[in-house]
């Protein structure tokens, strides 16, 4: 198996060729390379593979890595049931 | 309403915990784990003076005492949202909804991955996954099995699997490519092991400090490394041999291994085939922040703490008003820190819910100073410059602290 | 695997004596302990793979074990998205594997 078929983020089975040759084309953030190829987007919300993303990212921008977290995190962080998701938040 | 409440029943969490209890307040304890005590669970290792650091019994006495105190302890509850309410915050738990005056998070650390060819594969896991699988559960993760990755936690779980009777085969470099980075290069892990003088491979030691000494004699001592590779615990460590594919049709057979030049490079023609029946993955440890980005916390990235931290002060204050954090959430670091953290936090907490906060200044600054202790004797550190990191992120937070008031005030 | 469980340990002992408890994984009778996890026990029963991916059908079994992977998630009753390494077996507990998704059904459909 060539080295650029490997898979960085196994919730979405996103390849490294496809995470490079986005990078390299749109020489672009990580947020913007997660949501063209959907890196960092599946079920772990990216605690498996940010770093390796952020690596990358970081190879084709030069840029220093920068004190806002790339990929942001969204609630819910965890896995809820349809009747937690469906309550109503009177707050 | 509660006092305080704890995400994460680790060593910061319960000890934090324990000190607010003995302060009288009401404290809440959840941890998504079954078991309170975080990643202490599982944790094995030999002391310099030969006993051992046996994390299930320190976790045991946290949460007895923790239980004598009638802290809340509540087991196999995720935290998946949190929002601010006027002076207190709303945390929102797979077992119900709670309003709480402080809050202190700590989620410790989650590991980082380092991808190669195979590893979705059944039977490749994280070397964490195998220190829990083995010393919490108890259930062998397979009869014989490679550790891909070299570095401290994995030197220090692949002896824990050899202990439970688990053969591990060898210990071998990453295959390189883009995203495995240093993690494939034999010059920088051959130094950062032996930084970590207390567990690197004594024979290691013994080659490399002659040779360590001056930068240009490091590709020398890779020259020489032993083609078997050094025995570790009756175990070939090879610096010089990368696993560039996990291979197996519906789970993991075994791996191929290359021969790597000075950089990491296989060398074409050196592989072979090992079969195996699990494989390791050992790419080190980030702080699990997820919970503080989502409160809208500050961060800053720092490479000595394992990557970005909620931007926080030695008191464990973050920013935000009523929120603290401890533990390897504020960076890598080992338990018996992580737990004096907790104890700092546990103070502020205490101190910024009296009436007589004077009262409280001793124990804090105690408590700050053992921290410090304790770090300058651990066995166990992830990071040589750690301290480094530690000032950057408190002079992070005074800039912070007065951004904050500025904004407050309107200027 | 021979063996599979930890029972002699030269630190930490031995196992203690634990109760069975009865599951069904994709309607397969197993037998785990108390106090096991869905992950473990099925691993002590020699079984690594836990779902199959929803797109590509390539199989995976418990990655991190410690609930930040998601990758063992499985359906337990009625229940989906349930982690197996966090989740204690009980007594007849039907557990499903997650399956692949027929195509129309694709990214999004996995909650
Ligand atoms: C896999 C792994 C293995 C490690 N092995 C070692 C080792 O062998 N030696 C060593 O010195 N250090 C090891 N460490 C480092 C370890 O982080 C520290 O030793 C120490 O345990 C940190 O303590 P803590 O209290 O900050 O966090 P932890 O001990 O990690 O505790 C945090 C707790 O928070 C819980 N949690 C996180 N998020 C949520 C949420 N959203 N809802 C509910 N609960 C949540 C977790 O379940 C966990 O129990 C390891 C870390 C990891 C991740």
């Amino acid at each position: 198996m060539s080295d650029r078929k490997i898979i960085i983020c196994r919730c979405e089975e996103v390849t490294l060729d496809q995470l490079v040759d986005t990078a390299e084309s749109y020489r672009c953030s990580s947020r913007e390379l997660k949501l063209r190829t959907r890196a960092g987007m599946g079920q772990c919300a990216g605690r498996t593979c940010r770093a390796l993303v952020d690596e990358i990212v970081q190879k084709y921008t030069n840029e220093p890595t920068p004190h806002d977290i790339p990929l942001g995190y969204q609630a819910p962080i965890r896995p809820i049931t349809f009747s937690l998701m469906g309550e109503k938040d009177h707050d | 309403m509660i006092d305080v409440f704890i995400v994460g029943a680790g060593p910061a969490g319960l000890s934090a915990a324990n000190v607010c209890a003995k302060n009288g307040l009401k404290v809440k304890v959840v941890d998504e784990f079954m078991k309170a005590g975080g990643r202490l669970l599982g944790q094995l290792h030999e002391e310099p003076d030969g006993t051992w650091w046996n994390g299930i019994e320190e976790a045991k006495k946290l949460n007895d005492e923790a239980q004598q105190l009638k802290v809340e302890v509540d087991c196999g509850v995720s935290v998946y949202n949190i929002k601010k309410q006027n002076k207190s915050w709303k945390v929102y738990t797979t077992k119900g909804k709670f309003q709480t005056k402080a809050l202190l998070l700590a989620t410790g650390a989650a590991e980082t991955a380092i991808p190669i060819p195979g590893w979705t594969l059944p039977g490749v896991m994280s070397i964490g996954a195998a220190q829990v699988m083995t010393n919490v559960h108890r259930v062998k993760v397979g009869d014989r099995g490679v550790v891909v990755g070299i570095n401290i936690l994995s030197a220090a779980i692949t002896r824990e699997l050899q202990l439970a009777g688990i053969e591990v085969s060898s210990m071998y470099l990453p295959g390189k490519n883009i995203a495995t980075g240093d993690h494939g290069n034999p010059i920088l892990t051959m130094k950062s092991m032996l930084k970590v003088a207390s567990l690197a491979p004594s024979k290691l030691i013994r080659i490399g400090s002659k040779l360590m000494k001056s930068e240009s004699l490091h590709p020398l001592a890779l020259k020489f490394y032993p083609k078997s590779g050094i025995k570790v615990w009756g175990m070939p460590v090879h610096l010089r041999k990368a696993v560039i594919e996990i291979v197996g049709e519906k789970k993991v057979e075994g791996v191929r291994v290359a021969k790597v030049d000075l950089n990491g490079e296989p060398i074409v023609s050196t592989e072979e085939f090992i079969p195996v029946d699990f494989v390791c993955i050992a790419g080190g440890l980030y702080p699990l922040v997820e919970l503080a980005a989502i409160t809208g916390c500050p961060f800053q990235y720092v490479s000595e703490l394992g990557g970005h931290v909620p931007v926080h002060s030695e008191k464990m204050k973050t920013p935000l008003e009523g929120l603290y954090v401890a533990g390897n959430i504020t960076g890598i670091e080992s338990a018996k820190v992580a737990m004096k953290q907790g104890t700092v936090a546990g103070y502020s907490v205490v101190q910024d819910l009296s009436n007589k906060k004077e009262a409280f200044q001793v124990q804090l600054k105690q408590a700050i100073q053992t921290v410090e202790e304790t770090r300058n004797q651990a066995v166990i550190q992830f990071h040589p410059d750690i301290r480094t990191g530690r000032k950057k992120v408190y002079m992070s937070f005074k800039d912070k602290g007065l951004m904050k008031k500025r904004d407050f005030y309107g200027t | 695997m021979t063996n599979s469980r930890i029972v002699h340990h030269p630190i930490l002992g031995r196992l203690q004596e634990r109760g069975k408890i009865h599951f069904t994984f994709d309607d397969n009778e197993y037998i785990g302990y108390e106090g096991e996890t869905i992950a473990a026990a099925m691993l002590a029963n020699g079984e690594r793979v836990l779902r199959s991916h929803e797109e590509s059908g390539n199989l995976r079994g418990f990655y991190c074990n410690i609930g930040h992977c998601m990758e063992c998630r499985v359906t337990v009753g009625n229940q989906k998205t349930v982690r197996a390494c966090l989740s204690l077996i009980e007594e007849g507990m039907i557990v499903n594997s997650g399956k692949k998704l027929p195509t129309p059904f694709k990214k999004g459909e996995t909650l």
